[in-house]
């Protein structure tokens, strides 16, 4: 299987922060690469320079077989670019927006209409094609932008939380989308900090501080997971969060509604253990089982554990 | 490379003539400020100064005097005072500009032969009107003492036009050869349309880019496989077109309700317009590309389009600036048109004339370009 992107100790800084620490990333031709992590992650700072829109400070990276400081105009014409804010014009029509960057990308003549009625219809806009973009709705916007994005059939797409405050049927609709481009053979690379989004990828990495702190298939970063987890539910569940905090072998304890979702390196016996500290405390269990992790327990575990962000790194 | 530059144009002129206002605003806007530049600076010469008289003598040779003064069109007489304290107060208040006073006495110590002075108050803090009325101050004593010469002369027998050879016995004759009405207006309308053509075109492209860079849009377009240069000129191309637009309005209000001969030398005016309109928009698109927001591309504009109203000749001549300063005058685009403008306005200049403007106006016009492209970067930082 060949490499659409692959960087090599990849770093950027500015000035005395470095945002992206000795990336190292491979992400395969074909596949839909989720990348995950809260802001100020070094994600969007990542796809910048994937794009050749910002250079590396150290480190070298390769996209669609071009090198990212030597050959970023060429990457240009291989890849299409969805910022994660939204920079279109608004002062433009949906079809005039496509149009111009369907020029600037050298599409000419029929192949530029066609394209461009192709990428409307694509994206579900043929019959706003003469509306104003600013008088478009958040979603619809967020539709356009990755039309323009792909209007020019690139071998690479990069997606900076294409979803961002988007609906669920918005979201349902992109990622549809995202799936239609995957499987016309484009590689797609997506950040968001969604975790139910990052199921859908088939591959997905942890950034962190500016560092990859894991990654792999959805099914490999949850067998993969150091630590056990084990569903707690209990009442009054913030006292028994508080009880548990404490106990010997607990690593992490977070609260969804009235359970309990308890961490552990070591999980022979913990349920015992747990359940009879809870119950001497008076407080009430009515279950107790251990849960296969999901990627939010996964992303929590892995920046927990991840090495303290150092300064001037 | 010429395609995508169509591409960018198209782009621009849509988003331009979508704005209705402001767009209506960029047709209009320089018409009526060449108007009013050509109104308030035009009418250079200074006339209807007013004086107020303060005549402690009362005598006939006093009025004589004064009504001397009343002749010249640079005066206004605007009544008399009886007492020193209230003609100053007239001239600290700026009511007057200048008080003629005219000492008790002054008849009788002239008949019997001795020396009498006139004295003439002036406001200073206007520095242009006080020497004028000094001059025509000069010019009544001139006259009125060459008139008591004659009559004196006359009692003594010699005739009158023996009496004017005895005491004028030279004449100046001046002839203006250009300008010959010596207009101000003729002079500094080229200023004027040089500075109204520069002041839109600089503020519109310096926003330029800046603007595409806080709407974000930047982004796209630098993520996008455009060129540098192809950006730069296919943002000049749009507004160089609007700009001609300008030009012939602005040429046809000079010619028409000014009375400068433009279409006279219509080819000639059109070309030095053209150019002096592309230095104006490279020198916009420079300040574009390296400004980081609107707000920083406006206040670098501002710094730009404020000294070239003084220093470039445009509404005075640079032999007025001190000559150290007037290196700095040769920076100017400004001065090499409105210079060459004149040339061919004023004095019937032709191709000849101007060759060497138009050649350093066209070297601008590169050089800023080509800095411009080279300051704008495609990498964010």
């Amino acid at each position: 299987m060949s490499l659409a992107i692959e960087t090599t100790n990849l770093t950027r800084r500015f000035g005395p922060v470095a945002a992206v620490r000795g990336l190292n990333l491979r992400v395969k031709s074909g596949e839909i690469f989720g990348f995950l992590g809260p802001n100020g992650a070094g994600k969007t700072t990542t796809i910048r320079m994937l794009c050749g829109l910002l250079l590396p400070s150290e480190g070298s990276a390769c996209v669609a077989g071009l090198d990212v400081s030597r050959e970023a105009e060429g990457i240009k014409r291989r890849v299409g670019y969805m910022p994660q804010k939204f920079s279109l014009y608004g002062d433009l029509t949906v079809e005039e927006n496509l149009d111009f960057f369907a020029g600037l990308y050298r599409l000419r003549g029929c192949e530029r209409g066609d394209r461009v009625a192709d990428t409307l219809r694509r994206v579900g806009l043929l019959d706003r094609a003469t509306m104003l973009t600013d008088h478009l709705s958040g979603g619809l916007k967020q539709r356009l932008a990755l039309g323009c994005a792909l209007v020019h059939s690139p071998a690479i797409l990069f997606l900076d939380e294409p979803t961002a405050g988007a609906d669920p049927l918005s979201r349902q609709q992109m990622w549809d989308l995202l799936y239609l481009a995957a499987g016309e053979g484009r590689t797609v690379l997506v950040t968001t900090h969604y975790v139910e989004e990052a199921e859908r990828c088939q591959t997905i990495a942890f950034m962190h501080h500016g560092r990859l702190i894991g990654s792999g298939s959805p099914e490999q970063c949850r067998a993969e997971l150091g630590e056990g987890i084990v569903e707690v539910d209990a009442a009054p569940v913030m006292q028994a969060a508080e009880l548990v905090r404490g106990m010997a072998g607990v690593t992490g304890v977070s609260v969804y509604g009235h359970t309990l979702r308890v961490f552990s390196r070591a999980m022979d016996g913990l349920d015992r253990s747990l359940q009879s500290s809870l119950v001497e405390d008076g407080i009430l269990v009515r279950s107790i089982r251990p849960v296969p992790p999901t990627l939010e327990d996964v992303f929590l575990v892995l920046t927990r554990t991840a090495p303290a962000e150092e300064l001037a790194g | 490379m010429f395609a995508v530059i169509w591409d960018v144009t198209l782009k621009e002129l849509r988003q331009v003539i979508r704005d209705r206002r402001s767009f209506v605003l960029i047709l209009v806007m320089p018409i009526l400020l060449t108007v009013l530049f050509a109104k308030a600076l035009g009418s250079g010469e200074l006339r209807d100064i007013p004086m107020i008289v303060l005549n402690e003598d009362r005598s006939p040779e006093s009025n004589v005097i004064v009504t001397a003064f009343s002749t010249y069109e640079e005066i206004r007489l605007v009544g008399t005072v009886d007492a020193l304290p209230d003609a100053q107060a007239r001239l600290s208040q700026g009511k007057v500009k200048a008080v003629l006073v005219i000492p008790k006495g002054f008849m009788r110590r002239i008949q019997a032969g001795e020396d009498v002075q006139l004295q003439l108050l002036l406001d200073g803090t206007d520095n242009t009107s006080a020497p004028i009325v000094e001059g025509v101050a000069r010019r009544v004593i001139a006259q009125y003492n060459a008139e008591r010469a004659i009559r004196g002369l006359w009692e003594q027998g010699v005739k009158p036009d023996r009496g004017l050879q005895l005491i004028q016995p030279v004449y100046v004759e001046s002839e203006i050869r250009y300008n010959s009405g010596l207009s101000f207006l003729g002079y500094v309308m080229p200023g004027v349309i040089g500075l109204t053509l520069q002041l839109l075109t600089v503020m519109l492209m310096a926003i330029s880019i800046p603007r595409e860079r806080e709407r974000g849009t930047l982004d796209q377009l630098m993520a996008s496989p455009i060129s540098r240069t192809e950006l730069i000129l296919g943002k000049l191309l749009p507004y160089f077109g609007i700009a001609l637009f300008n030009v012939i309005t602005i040429l046809a209000v000079a010619d028409r309700a000014f009375g400068i001969p433009i279409f006279k030398h219509l080819p000639l005016l059109l070309t030095l317009c053209a150019l002096f309109v592309l230095t104006s928009l490279a020198t916009g698109l420079l300040i574009s590309s390296v400004s980081r927001s609107q707000f920083q591309a406006v206040q670098i504009a501002v710094f730009y389009v404020l000294p070239v109203f003084m220093l470039s000749g445009a509404y005075a001549p640079i032999e007025l600036i001190p000559e150290y300063v007037r290196p700095i005058s040769y920076l100017f685009p400004l001065m090499y048109f409105s210079r060459a403008v004149r040339a061919v306005t004023l004095r019937g200049g032709d191709l000849a004339m101007v060759w060497k403007d138009i050649v350093v106006l066209a070297g601008f016009v590169v050089l800023f370009l080509y800095w411009a492209v080279q300051s704008f970067h495609k990498r964010i930082a």
